[in-house]
Order: C-alpha cells, then structure tokens, then sequence
C-alpha cells in the first residue's frame, strides 16, 4: 500500500509557471507522465493522478447523463436515479436481495395498478383507489421490511469518507467524496457497486418524500428557483433542455421504478462513465480494483439526443406576477461547447457581467445603483447543446424589472455598436488563466475538472487548450459574433413583476 | 527584519491512531465489505509552517506551498457586528464591504477594482458578527501588488460617499428582499429568537437602522477596531518564508495599535422557550428550526456532544435522515447541528422542509429523537459507528495547509491549547454510551427548545398549540422612514409641498376649509394594552384660532380637557387642574399639528414634497411638513384624488412613554357637512397596529360656546 511520501508533483508545478507566464501549449506533455489513464472493457475510463503528500485520496465519476436525456413523462427521472444511488446494490442496504427482489416485483406493480386507476382522474372508483392505495401500502411496507436503512452512506461515513454528495444536472450527473488513502478497495467495491449492480430500493417513498420535497425548496417555494424554470422553459421548446432538472411535478408523482431501472440500463453504461481519482493511491493498484470492481457497468452503446432547438423567429417574454421582489432574466441563443466561438462567448460574458469592472456592474450598480447585481455567463443550462447565454439582474428597492432592462439593453447595444478595447481583452485572458489555476487546487478541484473535460468533451487535455483558444479571441471576434447573437428575435425575457397577496 | 521569528516544532509528528475495523468474531457472517483489509495509515506531517509576531503585534502564520503559482492571504481581525450600537444595526457590514470598495488615500475604489481585475486576483474584505476578515488571492508574480493594495485598504481607507451610498442601496435592496426565501426568513427569525432582539447576535438591520449611519461612523469602527495586535494572517502559497515576512512587515509598516480595549463580550443571553410561526401564503412548504444555546467547545462535554450529533442529525446514517427522511418521506433536507463554538456557545438546531400537511407529524418526529437521546443510552452499533467516523475522518483535519493553519488562528485567539484536537481524538476513542447520555442530558433539553415555523398555517396538520402559546411572528417588513431620510429642500420642491397641501385642503373640504372657524368630531377608538380591549370615545372640539376641547369616555371614567388661549385645564376622577408649561406646549402642538389645521393653515408652514411612493397600497404623494407642532408631519396624499392616506409624526407610547413613530392610516371616506372625512382611522406605532378608529361625525363651523373652553 502507498504510504506518506513527500514528493511533489514536480511537472505539474512546472507546467502551471508556464501557464501563469504565459503560452501554455504542449504544457499536457509534461503533465502526461503524471496523469496515467486506462479504459475498461466496458468503455469506463478512469484517470489517475498521484499526489502523496497526504494519505487521503479523493475522487470524481462523472456519468455523461443528466436532464436532457430525459422525455416528456419521465422528467426528473435523472436526478431520482442519482438519489437511487445512495440507496445500495445487491449486497448492501439489504436484509435478504432474493426476497427483497419479490417484494419490490409486488410493490411494482400495486404501484403501477394505483397509478392507472388514479389516471382516470374524475371516473375513478373511490373504493377502487382505496383498495388499490392499501394494496400499495402493504406491498411497499412488505419491501421495506427487508431494507438496512442507509447502509451505504453508513459504511462511507463510518469509514471516514468526506463530502460525500452527487450532482444532477442537464448534462450529466457526478459522484464524489473523499477517503483515507487505506480505503482504496473499499471504495472501489463501493463505487463499482452501485454504478455497476445498484438496487432501487425504496424507490416510491423517496420520489414522493425528499425528492417532493427537493422541488418545493428549489423551485415552488423560491422565487429565484421558480424564474430560472420558467426562463428554461421558454428559452428551450423543442430541446429537452426546455425541462428543468428537477423535473415536472406531476411526472415526479406518477414515475415508476421500471422507468427508473431502463433509464438506467440505457444511459449508466461504460462509454457514458468517467472516473477520477486524485491522491494517495498507486496506479497500478486502482487499475487492479477498477477492473474487478467495475466489470458489472454495461458495455452497451448510450442513445444519443437528436432533437435540435429550431431557430427562433420572434423575441420570447414572460411575466411573472409573485408577491417577491422583482428579478429580472434574459438571454440569447448561442452555441455548444463544440462550437468554435465558445472561447468568445466566453469573452462577451466576461465584460459584460463578470467581476466589478464588468460594464453591467459599472453602469446598473456602480453608476446609476439601479441594480444590486448585474451578472452574465455563457452557458446555460448547460453546453453539451446549443445554449443560451444570460444575464441576471437582481433590481434595487424600489426599481422595476423593466427599468434595468433598459439599461441592460443599452448596454449590450453599445457592445455590438463599438465592440471591446485590447484592455477588456486582455483583462479577460488573464482572469481565465488565474481562475483555471484556482481551479486546480486540491485534491477535489483536480479530479472534477480532469473528469469533467474527459467526461464532456473525451480529453481531459483540453482543459489546457481552452486557455490557448481564449488567448486567441480578437475584439474583431468579439464583435462579430456580438452582432449575430444580440438580435431581439434570438432573445427571450423572463421577470418577475412583484404583486401584492 | 524585526520581531522574532518562531519556527514551530519543524516537523509535528502526529501519530495517527486509525483504528482497522475491529473484526468480529465470526468471519462467516462478515458482509463483503467487512474483509478488506486496512493498512494503518501511518504517520502525518504537519506542514512546515511559522509563526511570526511582527513589532506592530500582528501574528503571521505562514506556508510555502508551491505546488501551484499562487499566492493566497487570509486576514481574521476583531472586529465584528458584537462592537456595533443596536441603533446603527449593518454599521459593522457596511463597514466591511465599503472598506474594499470605498478607495484609500492612494487610490478609489474604482482604480483599486480595475488594477484588481487586471491582475485576475482576488481582494475582499468584510465583518461578521464576531470577527472581520479580508482575502487575497493572487497568482505568485502579482502578490507584492496585490499585498500592498490589500495593506492600503486596511489601514487608509477613505470611505467615499459614493461607494457608501452604494453599499445602503445593496443594503436596502437586501431588506425588501429579505422575505422571499423562505430559508432566509426562517435562519433571520431564529436567530432573532435565540439571541432576542437587543443581543448584538439578534439584531436585525433595518430601512431605520441604516438611515442613522454615517460616513463619520464608518470611519470610527475602523478606527476604533482596525489595528495590528488584532490581526491575524494565514498566508499560504508560492513564496519564500522570509523574504513573504519582510515583505508583510514593509506593507503595513507604520500601522499604530489602537487606543481603546476591545469591548467585553456580549453574554448569550437566556431566553424561556418560544413556539413561533411566520406565515406567508404562497409558500407550499414549512421550514421547521428547533434550538436553544449550546455550549463552547472547550465545555467537557464537547466531545460527547459531537458524538451523539452524528448519531442524532449529523450524516447520512443519523436517525433524524433515518427517521424523517428515509423511512417517512418528510423532508429532503433534515438534520441538527450540535451547536459547539470557539468563541461563543453555539447554538444546537434541528431543522426540517416539509409539506405543509405533514408540519406537525415532522416536528414530532424530531422532538421524539431528541427526547431519546437524554432518556436512553444511545446502541453500541451506534456508538461505534459514531466514534468509527470521527477517527477515522480525522485525517481529513490535515489535509490542507490552510484549515491546518485557520485553526491555528482559533486557537491563538481563543486559547485553545495546541493539543486541543489530540484531546478530543482521545474523548472520543474513550467515548462509551454512558458518557454520551450523561452529557446530552447536561447540554441538551428537549422542554427548552424553541421552535419556529416558517409556512402557511392554513395548511399544516395542527395549530402547533401542543408545543405551548403559539405566537405568531409579524415579518412585514417595517417600511423605510423618508423622514429620517430627507433631501435637501429645493424652491420646486417647497413649492411643489404647497401645491400638495393645497390640492389636500380642496379635496378635502372644497374653498370652505381655507375660511373653517371651528370644527367638532366624534371619534371611537378601540385598542388593546396589557391583553385588555378598551373602548374610548374621544370628541374633539376645536375654535381657530386658539381654543380646543377634548372629552373622552373611557372605560374608568370620564376626562375633559380644554385649552383657551393660555390657559388650560383638565378634569378627571381626582379632580380639575390646571395644565401648563411643557404639556400646555404639547396640547399647543396638538391644535396646531391635527390634520384639519394643517390643511387649512399650510400657506405658513414649510411644506416639501417627496418623490412619489407607495403607501396603503396606493401610489402616493409624501409631503414633508415642518412648523406645526411637533417635529415634523409626514402627509401621504393619494395621488389620485389628493386625499390623505397616512399622516405620520412622533409619538409616544402611552405605556412605557418611550418615543414611537405614530401613523395614522385613513380610509372609507365619506361626507360629512361637505367635507369627505376617512371614517376608518387606525393608528400604528411603530407600524404595529396600537389603535383602529372610527369617525363618527364631524360638523364643520358649528356654534362653540366660550364657556365650553372656560375652566369648570
């Protein structure tokens, strides 16, 4: 096993100066001989990274799965499956796999019959859904009954894991903690077992209960929450970016545990898996436990998204009538991540709403106060797609939605006019290289950004390269693509307009 | 260089007693994941580090961390929102925020952001409620810049109106948004509930909090509470020991210490338990907190607390996740906190989001969870798993050089000793059942936590009266006074005020009020003092120029007072008296100042009007009226027909006789002998309702006889 050792990741240091000093080209060569990656036969690539001064390791498995992958009536179904994956596999979280199994077969479909007697809505027979409701609540008490309550979060915690917790989002959903460097198996059996055999148990209390009740903090019960759904939704129509990740409330309320378990069989799969691991740990060792503890993930090919958001032909504008203060949300269609002008997207947003020399934050909060913040970024929901780039203005007291608009909108018609100084340009490359220098510290920052790069874009290289590309951007680029973007009819307002209760 | 220079014990070592997994006994039933092997961990190496006390008295921890080309400083100073007068509440934040933003004697604010930006580093700096801070953040070739920026800011600022005016803006901005999350009501109110409202912890900044704050008193906090002996510095990073210590000594070379002591400590007060809703109707969810005052970390007790936290709400495995999330479907997010701080008792919370028909089922659940822990001793497979998890994440404690070193800061600040971590991984090794129930029995109690809800009542599954007198919090939020916060007058704005007055007088009583001799009104006020409702009828009799009579029915007794001129007088059960020198001032004032009288004498006063706001729901014009009496009348004329919709001014309360501000709300106009009268009149102290009013009659010109002046 790998002990304390007080070697430093000498190229790595090495690389970063010439990041920090300028070109950063061929800088991944150095950093090759440090990062060790390999691919399973089932398509799961991990990267390694030793970094020994403590005896601790952390790790990141970026599934290239999220909320877009979902259709009309599964919504959410992304998100249910990353709480899934805290509830154990076939030999964790259970009592007995076999009768368990049965049980949760019976719970399925006292489920599925309740649910099609519900569908019927106002021709539903009350003793019918009262039988059917008592049946369900049998079958799903009969189920529990074989259920060790939380054993998997229980064996992390107790063995000294740290930060443990999962994201979902449109574009992919992540796994991490962090563990002592003495339990590498433990966390290869861990983690190989619930990507590769988890069990959905308690499925319908946990979709019902904290999912339910996810939605309510986030989204129902949040003005903030609530614009960014409805912005999504109208920005997007035809893109299943349109649907928040949280999902619909209904579909929330009437997804089943098949569902569950064929998303799952379709999208959990090698090709769609990455998994970084930063730390006290020894390559060969975690290639030995990768490939006997993650031989169980599929090896099929992911299905591909196909539907592409149709160009807009006319500005989108939604009020919302809430008893909170106004906000306000706008944005324009951009390109993907793939697309060549993604560093310049980059760029746009930087002046325009980032930091406190951003000309939003000068004009709308330093200048006119008006605003009490005023931010821009390139990129949402997410970039595997098309996407938007937006702008976020929280108003001052007593100032409406509609007057910062005005301002905002004068400003980005000054941007498209007289483009951007060399100085904006400059100030734009260096923050982008400070901030990916912050981005790499500790364990954590390493193994998200290395699984992040290889997991969207299939090189976790090219997390240097992106410096090269934004180095590159002209104010002449800046200006062009200003003009193309900035068009009322690729536009799509979002506020909320504060009524009285 | 100066000062000396103490190398810390080179290399700590600290052995690290990671416990493998105890093996029972018989292998055959091990789970899977029970086999595997656990190496000890072995030794950890405390980074090198030094601390350093500069001449100036401020103490420097530093690391050499070159493994990336950054440079990262971090500040703790004490000064916090404890130093600042109620009155001046967000005095202590605003200072925090205007000391980045506000420029120094070298450069503005805005020179300072864009040399800032330029550089892609980071420079902040604020004040918390017990301590300040500030932060940098700078790759390695820009550090020497970004320090000397960072050594400017804290020692000269200018403070520039400007950045001030924008801070209060933010500020403002901040609290009308302050109801909208419901997590953010729920967090202010318990905290207020805690600490109780005059605590230095509980207060709350307000529209009327910040009016009061001036640059003069931004520029006295830093002076008073920004000095070397009171800073502490964590720098970690891509530099070179010594010469990063010269370098610090250089930047902040000739900052004096101060010349007052800190002020003592605010004691945590002791409040008896509350149960408090905050009702809000378009929330679909109940934020549910539980507390009461916890201990400080050196309490005996510590390490058992945190223990029988992690079996009670602490993680993933606790009961409450259990109990509430897993096996009831309550809540995404439930939980506790055990309530265990450094310098002051912390605060034990249990918390909870829940449907609003399940606020009760949640609460008891909850409730239930505490009580077992001080009646039962927790399991010994709980024990374990308790104990398990702290010690073996206890590596986690040295994994970066900065929380290695911000914990240094504590415990120099706060004296702790050195050892302090050893100590509490030894408690816990030796942690049994007995020793947790003991202590949560000493520390936690179940029949003292306050409870707070943050939700629509309509829907919860009980009126939470089983938990004791519920009360209900009023949140609305108390409106900014333009009074404390007025424009310079301007000859427009003057003439505007009178324009106002006089569209009032008409709107009110057409070209007859400019010529009333005499009026009288009937008024009946109901109130409430002390849980006792009072009803007095009040009718007022008023002859211009200088004669007014008041009789009021009042539930013990009958009372009269009148003023003629000079003279004046009152009747009540003991008697008549004469009324003179400050209240015969007083009534004069109150002649002067009724609203009638106003409206009809305005030509002699100063009368400036304010931009147009909302008042009563209405869009109104704001007047402010000044040589009628008392301070100064704030009149809110509808905008729509020019009748009066409020009328505010000083006041008093007529129990505890400290000042208030008195509005008068009117509403349901009707005529009354020509003149449109509100019949509804409620009357707000300190915008809490004191008294709602109902005008009965008012008979404009009506025939007063002098002898209903003249003394009885």
């Amino acid at each position: 096993m790998p002990r304390f050792h007080s070697l430093r990741v000498a190229t790595l240091v090495g690389l970063l100066l010439m990041l920090a000093a300028g070109p950063v080209a061929a800088g991944y060569q150095d950093l090759a001989g440090q990062v060790r990656e390999f691919t399973l036969d089932n398509g799961v690539h991990f990267i390694v990274l030793e970094k020994h001064d403590v005896p601790v390791f952390t790790f990141n498995t970026y599934m290239n799965v999220g909320s877009s992958d979902e259709v009309t009536g599964i919504t959410g179904i992304a998100h249910i499956l990353e709480h899934m994956a805290f509830k154990g596999t076939d030999e964790i979280g259970t009592e007995d796999i076999k009768k368990e199994r049965a049980a949760m077969a019976a719970e399925d479909a006292a489920y599925i019959a309740l649910k099609a007697e519900k569908a019927k809505g106002a021709a539903a027979d009350p003793d019918m859904l009262a039988t059917l409701e008592e049946a369900f609540a049998q079958a799903r008490d009969e189920a529990r009954s074989y259920v060790v309550s939380n054993e998997f979060g229980q064996i992390v915690e107790n063995n000294g894991g740290k930060g443990m917790n999962a994201g979902t989002w449109t574009d992919n959903t992540t796994y991490f903690y962090s563990f002592p460097s003495n339990r590498l198996e433990l966390w290869a059996y861990l983690e190989g077992g619930r990507m590769g055999s988890p069990v959905f148990r308690e499925f319908y209390t946990e979709k019902d209960g904290p999912v339910t009740e996810e939605r309510r903090m986030r989204t129902d019960n949040s003005p903030f929450g609530m614009l960014l759904e409805q912005y999504q939704n109208l920005a997007f129509m035809a893109h299943p970016y349109h649907h928040s990740t949280i999902g619909w409330m209904s579909d929330i309320n009437t997804i089943t545990r098949p569902d569950c378990e064929r998303f799952y069989n379709e999208h959990y799969v090698g090709k769609n898996m990455t998994v970084a691991v930063v730390g006290d740990v020894d390559f060969d060792e975690v290639k030995k436990l990768a490939e006997k503890y993650f031989a169980k993930v599929s090896a099929a090919e992911p299905p591909v998204v196909e539907t592409r958001e149709p160009v807009q032909r006319g500005e989108r504008r939604q009020v919302i009538e809430h008893t909170a203060q106004p906000l306000y949300a706008c944005g324009f269609h951009v390109g993907s991540i793939h697309d060549p002008d993604t560093p310049v997207y980059e760029a746009i947003a930087d002046i325009l709403g980032q930091g406190r020399t951003s000309r939003l934050y000068t004009k709308l909060v330093k200048e006119t106060k008006k605003a009490s913040q005023a931010f821009c970024f390139s990129g949402f929901p997410d970039n595997k797609y098309p996407a938007h780039m937006t702008f976020g203005i929280i108003p001052a007291k007593d100032v409406t939605a509609l007057e910062v608009e005005e301002l905002l909108f004068a400003e980005i018609d000054r941007l498209v006019a007289d483009g951007v100084t060399e100085e904006e340009l400059a100030g734009v490359k260096r923050r982008a290289r400070a901030n990916f220098i912050r981005s790499l510290d500790g364990n954590q920052g390493l193994a998200g950004q290395m699984a992040y790069f290889q997991g969207k874009l299939g090189d976790w290289r090219l997390m240097f390269t992106q410096l090269d590309k934004i180095d590159a951007v002209t104010t002449a680029d800046v200006q062009r693509v200003a003009e193309e973007i900035f068009t009322p009819n690729n536009r799509t307002v979002v506020y909320i307009e504060t009524v009285s209760d | 260089m100066s000062g000396y220079l103490k190398r810390a014990a080179g290399c700590l070592l600290l052995m690290l007693v990671v416990a493998a997994m105890a093996a029972p006994a018989d292998a055959g039933r091990k789970k899977p994941w029970e086999k595997f092997d656990y190496p000890e961990l072995g030794e950890i190496t405390l980074p090198d580090y030094q601390r350093v006390e500069l001449d100036n008295g401020m103490t420097l921890f530093l690391a050499k961390d070159d493994e990336l080309p950054l440079v990262e400083l971090s500040a703790t100073i004490q000064a916090g929102k404890i130093y600042e007068p109620a009155e001046l509440t967000g005095l202590a934040s605003v200072t925090g925020e205007v000391l980045r933003t506000g420029g120094t004697e070298k450069w503005s604010g805005d020179e300072i952001d864009a040399m800032v930006e330029a550089m892609g580093a980071a420079v902040e700096t604020w004040v918390g409620n017990a301590t300040g801070g500030a932060y940098l953040s700078a790759l390695t070739e820009d550090a020497d810049k970004a320090l000397e920026i960072l050594a400017e800011i804290l020692m000269h600022p200018r403070f520039d109106q400007d950045k001030i005016d924008l801070a209060m803006s933010q500020h403002k901005a901040g609290i009308s948004r302050r109801n909208d999350e419901p997590m953010q009501i729920a967090f202010r109110e318990f905290r207020r509930m805690i600490f109780g409202a005059d605590h230095p912890m509980g207060t709350i900044e307000e529209y009327a909090t910040l009016a009061g704050i001036t640059r003069q008193h931004l520029v006295d906090f830093h002076e008073r509470y920004f000095h070397p002996e009171r800073v502490y510095l964590v720098v970690i990073g891509d530099f070179e020991p010594d010469a990063m210590v010269a370098k610090i000594e250089e930047a902040f070379a000739g900052w004096g210490p101060a010349t007052t002591d800190l002020p003592p400590d605010p004691a945590m007060p002791s409040f008896p338990r509350t149960v408090n809703v905050a009702g809000k109707d378009d929330l679909t969810q109940s934020t549910v907190v539980l507390g009461h005052a916890g201990i400080r970390k050196d309490d005996p007790n510590y390490a058992a607390i945190e223990v029988a936290n992690s079996i009670l709400g602490g993680g993933f495995a606790s009961r409450l996740f259990v109990e509430v999330r897993s096996n009831r479907g309550l809540a995404y997010a439930t939980g506790s906190q055990s309530g265990t701080g450094w310098r002051f008792p912390g605060v034990f919370t249990a918390f909870v989001g829940t449907k609003l028909e399940t606020t009760e089922q949640a609460i008891d659940v909850i409730l239930e969870q505490i009580r077992l822990m001080v009646t039962e001793p927790v399991t010994e497979a709980e024990l374990k798993q308790a104990v398990d998890g702290l010690l073996n994440s206890d590596v986690f404690n040295y994994d970066t050089k900065r929380e290695i070193l911000d914990r240094l800061v504590l415990f120099d600040m706060y004296g702790y000793p050195a050892d302090f971590l050893d100590r509490f991984r030894r408690d816990v090794q030796e942690m049994t059942a007995a020793r947790v129930l003991e202590a949560c029995q000493a520390v936690w109690r179940p029949d003292d936590l306050s409870i707070l809800v943050v939700g629509n009542p309509e829907g919860f599954d009980g009126d939470l009266s089983k938990y004791g007198t519920v009360n209900t919090i009023d949140i609305a939020i108390p409106q900014p006074d333009i009074a404390m916060d007025l424009p310079p007058a301007t000859p427009e704005s003057l003439a505007r005020g009178q324009e106002l007055l006089d569209r009032a007088a008409k709107a009110v009583g057409g070209d007859a009020l400019a010529g009333l001799k005499s009026w009288r009104s009937e008024l009946g006020l109901d109130l409430e003092i002390q849980g006792m409702a009072l009803h007095f009828g009040v009718t007022q009799a008023v002859a211009y120029p200088d004669r007014m009579r008041l009789d009021q029915k009042t539930p013990f007794g009958e009372m009269a007072q009148a003023m003629d001129g000079d003279a004046a007088w009152a009747k009540g059960p003991m008697g008549v008296q004469d009324i003179t020198g400050e209240d015969l001032k007083k009534m004069k004032e109150e002649m002067a100042g009724d609203m009638i009288s106003v409206l009809r004498d305005h030509a002699a006063l100063h009368c400036q009007a304010l931009p147009q706001s909302e008042m009563g729901g209405k869009l109104c014009d704001p007047v402010h009226v000044t040589g009628a009496g008392s301070d100064y009348i704030l009149f809110y004329f509808d905008a729509a027909t020019g009748l009066p919709v409020v009328k505010q001014g000083p006041g008093e309360d007529p129990v505890t006789k400290s000042p208030v501000t008195q509005k008068v709300m009117y509403d349901d106009f009707a005529d009354f002998g020509g003149f449109k009268m509100a019949r509804s009149q409620v009357i707000l102290h300190d915008d809490k309702e004191f008294a709602t009013g109902v005008l009965e009659d008012f008979t404009p010109n009506p025939d007063l006889p002098a002898s209903l002046f003249a003394k009885e």
